[in-house]
């Protein structure tokens, strides 16, 4: 279907959802979503608040429990299995709106933190590939400030670059710019441009609707927890279906 | 900038009565009517304790009773013959204070400059000082003054090691803590001598020494050092358990908080002489000092459990959220990011716990052990000339609790701003 898909040849799914249902006490906050995303695309999910979009990514690596349907992460389904939970949460980055940083550790120990513990590595290995991180997402002089010292942006790149150096096959972003001052959304936007052109698979609640018809191979439009609408970035934002879509486009366009 | 636009003028000085003792004192003492009658009331009360005050502990005061009670305060009846018949027991005291000094010397070799050397130069020195105590030759050998000044050399060799050698790691001082915390019990209370022959009672260079013969400040010093680290570990412990998700591992611990919160101290020291022993195999050996130590502590660890589980509450769930989503595993997430951040944010109420525990060691009297409080108390009330003196008697014990706890609370200011509380 898109260019990223035929380039990588037998693009695999990489995350197949069918029929989740899930309920906060007696609020369906999410109905029937079903979806399959291909490695390497990148998905953009938008919606008015409440619409259950953050819920759904939430639900791919277990931060929220589906209670009914099937979600299955490069090949594990989320079952009550602890250790299914734990391996697809190290092959899945998040991003958060609040950003998250652990504010007792320097930004370097944010980084490190996981992958020594979880993935073993030494701390040599785990610094040098988290200053490899931060130069990424052009930080490196930052690494022995705590998080609080870092402006909002600088703090959601670090928590990208954290994501990041869990080597994960897919992130998630929770409206990753949400929480910024509008003269920093473009230096995190632009990080995710580029983890966007290496390949990754990423998923991504977001607001910023240029930013969606820039990166995106495919937008889900959701309202009051279902899927209203998913389409190509050109045809949903030219070529809209649902009176949903219309009208949500007219309102924020 | 548009051309012609007027510079802002660069900044002046403020006028002088804004700045130095002046400014000040306009802007703190005197800056409306109301706040310059309160200074002068509050001047003129405080002049007049501060002159009363004074007069009082130069002049009017007697101080003899705490010059004839002297080493009394500090270990109580260990030294006597009834304690230690037979043998000078003097220097297992000393010789505690000399490992402890080396221990705090090898902490601040380890650390470095900061609040570790303090504490240790303040141990080390102030121990070494008492060496120089006006008492005559007879009431304080050479012998006593010489292993209180040793405490200095002590020091420096800890220093040394802890600075020079492979034994000096952050890992090492906490485990060399309670070897030090429990060779000290076993040099106070000795070991039992072997018998050779039948009959002839064993001789041993460590002749033990009752309990109940432990006392003053020693006592109060080894029922907080030992209460304070056993409890914040069982505190812990019971904070996670209270929040855990397993309905009996909850219980427990709910049910161990609130009656361990419900029964004043004294009581359950009261209690603790018919009661500990219950919980203990008949031939564990044990006495009044154990005793009391078990419940001091399981009291201080349940408030302990509840500080700790009102900083627990106090983290962000994204804190939660952000480290399982990197694949950290339940403990890890406890351990790495949970406590470290909620140990840190109630780390007033963990010292004022450690404080109030540090006091509540006076209650061990009431099963009859002499701690500095009681040691004085039952030195007055058993020389009736000494009667009149009970005021300066208490004014000193209270001024020596008070330079405890206000160091612990100094020391705990400082770790604070080291780990920047409250800034990040």
């Amino acid at each position: 279907m898109t260019e990223n898909g035929t380039e990588e040849g037998a693009a695999e799914d990489i995350i197949i959802c069918r029929g989740v249902n899930k309920w906060f006490g007696n609020f369906h906050v999410l109905k029937d979503v079903s979806t399959t995303v291909r490695q390497g695309e990148k998905i953009v999910i938008v919606g008015p608040s409440g619409s259950g979009k953050s819920t759904f990514i939430r639900t791919i690596n277990r931060l929220e429990e589906h209670q009914s349907g099937d979600i299955i992460v490069d090949g594990i389904e989320l079952t009550e299995d602890v250790r299914n939970i734990d391996a697809i949460r190290s092959e899945v980055g998040m991003v958060f709106q609040q950003f998250n940083l652990f504010p007792h550790l320097t930004v370097m120990q944010n980084i490190t933190l996981a992958p020594m513990k979880v993935r073993h590595w030494s701390r040599s290995v785990a610094e040098e590939a988290g200053l490899e991180l931060l130069t990424r997402v052009g930080i490196p002089e930052q690494a022995e400030k705590y998080p609080i010292e870092l402006s909002g942006g600088q703090q959601q790149r670090v928590a990208i670059a954290r994501a990041l150096a869990m080597q994960p096959r897919i992130m998630l972003f929770d409206e990753p710019t949400s929480a910024l001052d509008p003269e920093m959304i473009n230096e995190v936007l632009d990080a995710m441009r580029e983890l966007a052109n290496s390949g990754m698979t990423m998923l991504i609640v977001t607001h910023e609707i240029g930013f969606a018809r820039e990166v995106a191979d495919r937008i889900i439009m959701m309202d009051e927890g279902r899927i209203v609408e998913e389409s190509s970035a050109n045809d949903f934002f030219d070529n809209p279906k649902s009176e949903r879509t219309k009208l949500f486009l007219s309102q924020i366009l | 900038m548009v051309a012609g636009t007027p510079q802002p003028p660069a900044s002046l000085p403020p006028p002088r009565t804004e700045v130095g003792a002046l400014g000040w004192a306009k802007h703190n003492l005197f800056s409306s009517q109301f706040n310059s009658a309160l200074t002068v009331v509050f001047g003129i009360a405080i002049a007049a304790a501060l002159w009363f005050g004074l007069k009082w502990v130069l002049v009017d005061a007697n101080w003899t009773v705490i010059v004839r009670l002297g080493g009394r305060f500090i270990i109580g009846q260990y030294n006597t013959e009834a304690a230690c018949a037979g043998q000078n027991c003097f220097w297992r005291p000393q010789a505690s204070l000399l490992l402890i000094a080396a221990l705090m010397g090898m902490a601040w070799g380890v650390v470095g400059a900061g609040v570790m050397r303090q504490i240790a130069l303040v141990i080390g020195v102030g121990a070494a000082a008492f060496a120089l105590l006006p008492y005559s030759m007879d009431t304080m050998g050479m012998d006593v003054r010489l292993l209180l000044a040793a405490n200095l050399p002590a020091l420096a060799l800890g220093w040394a090691l802890g600075r020079y050698t492979p034994l000096g790691t952050v890992r090492n001082i906490p485990i060399l803590g309670v070897v030090i915390f429990l060779l000290t019990l076993v040099l106070l209370r000795g070991v039992p001598g072997v018998s050779l022959l039948q009959g002839v009672p064993g001789v041993s260079l460590l002749q033990p020494v009752r309990v109940i013969y432990w006392g003053g400040l020693m006592l109060n010093l080894i029922l907080a050092v030992g209460g304070i680290a056993v409890s914040l570990p069982i505190g812990i412990a019971l904070a996670l358990g209270r929040r855990s998700s397993l309905p009996v591992v909850k219980t427990v611990c709910v049910v161990f908080i609130e009656v361990f919160r419900g029964v004043p101290l004294i009581t359950l020291l009261f209690m603790s002489q018919t009661l500990v022993p219950l919980a203990f195999p008949e031939d564990f050996p044990q006495n009044s000092l154990f005793r009391a130590g078990v419940v001091i502590t399981l009291f201080s660890a349940a408030y302990m459990a509840e500080n700790i589980r009102g900083g627990l509450q106090a983290l962000h769930p994204g804190q939660v959220e952000a480290a399982r989503a990197l694949g950290l595993a339940g403990w890890q997430t406890t351990m790495f990011i949970e406590l470290p951040q909620a140990i840190r944010n109630v780390i007033p109420a963990i010292v004022g716990q450690f404080i109030g525990l540090f006091k509540d060691t006076s209650l061990v009297y009431i099963i009859g052990m002499l701690d500095i409080v009681e040691i004085g108390r039952a030195f007055i009330l058993g020389n009736v000339e000494y009667r009149a003196s009970a005021r300066e008697l208490f004014v000193f014990v209270a001024v020596v609790f008070w330079i405890f706890t206000y160091s612990m609370s100094y020391v705990s200011g400082r770790i604070e701003e080291h780990m920047g509380v409250g800034r990040r």
